[in-house]
């Protein structure tokens, strides 16, 4: 499944734009550190973090994309970074919980 | 024998934090790693440091699952993104050079301010780009580590690193203050 295909069913926001991927699995957490440590190519980092500093470590792990759930406010700048780096930020207003719910529905899990 | 081609693997992870301290005297920024957060000033000799900022980070080590070979970081304080700030500075020069390649410049930082005096070890942040690139999808793009020492203008620098910034809070700055 590619994250345009993801976006399309779950019915997300892209909010900044990207070329479409292949998602490898997903990996979550709201620490940058877990995720330059233990994301893997091509995962789906979901998080409640909106810092513009989530744009150069989903780069670094080379996600596939990054889903803010629980509605939170992304600000400017980090769409801005994320357009200049191809990454995908996605956003939801479900919480983490019922996204993750749905993803493993779809087949996806941790890699 | 052939001369190993090195497959690293990330070991011997901690969580803590990158501690950066400024001399209330002599102005000077300390930065290094710490198991534990601290708040408090303290004296040392002719200095008298104060937090300038606690952020969550990891140290780690590499080591090849080929031929054993182990590279320590334990003296490595992070990695630092450009954010363009200054046009006429060597990572900015490099950094658009590179992008024109699909290779995204960071800027990997020892301890301070040992390392702005010694930048940290080329051939290791040789091999810690040659990590994250195993860990990627280079088809793509790749990603180039390269010394603090080219930052000719440290005080003037608004790169930021990829610490946890804030994380204490539920809500973090939305601006990081300055740290050099």
């Amino acid at each position: 499944m590619t994250t345009q295909e993801l976006t399309d069913l779950l019915g997300l926001k892209a909010l900044s734009t990207f070329e479409p991927r292949e998602i490898t699995g997903v990996f979550i957490s709201d620490m940058l550190s877990d995720v330059m440590a233990g994301a893997k190519s091509g995962n789906l980092w979901i998080t409640v973090q909106t810092h513009k500093n989530i744009v150069p470590a989903a780069n670094l792990v080379d996600a596939s994309a990054v889903i803010v759930t629980n509605g939170k406010q992304v600000p400017e700048e980090t769409i801005e970074l994320a357009n200049k780096h191809d990454i995908a930020i996605l956003w939801t207003e479900s919480q983490t919980f019922e996204l993750v719910g749905r993803l493993y529905s779809l087949g996806l899990a941790t890699q | 024998m052939a001369e190993c081609a090195h497959t690293w693997n990330m070991t011997n992870r901690q969580f803590g934090f990158a501690v950066f301290e400024r001399c209330s005297h002599c102005r000077i920024i300390r930065a290094y790693y710490a198991e534990q957060d601290s708040w408090d000033d303290y004296k040392e000799g002719e200095h008298h440091w104060s937090i300038v900022e606690n952020a969550q980070t990891f140290r780690f080590d590499l080591e090849c699952e080929e031929c054993g070979m182990y590279v320590s970081y334990d003296d490595f304080l992070g990695l630092l993104y450009c954010t363009s700030c200054l046009d006429d500075c060597p990572v900015e020069i490099l950094r658009k050079k590179y992008e024109e390649d699909n290779t995204w410049i960071l800027v990997g930082f020892g301890f301070l301010p040992e390392s702005s005096a010694n930048p940290y070890s080329a051939e290791k942040l040789e091999v810690l780009s040659e990590y994250f690139n195993q860990r990627r999808d280079t088809s793509r793009s790749r990603v180039k580590i390269l010394p603090n020492s080219l930052i000719d203008k440290l005080s003037l620098c608004r790169g930021d690193f990829i610490h946890d910034v804030g994380m204490l809070s539920l809500e973090p700055p939305e601006e990081r203050k300055p740290l050099f």
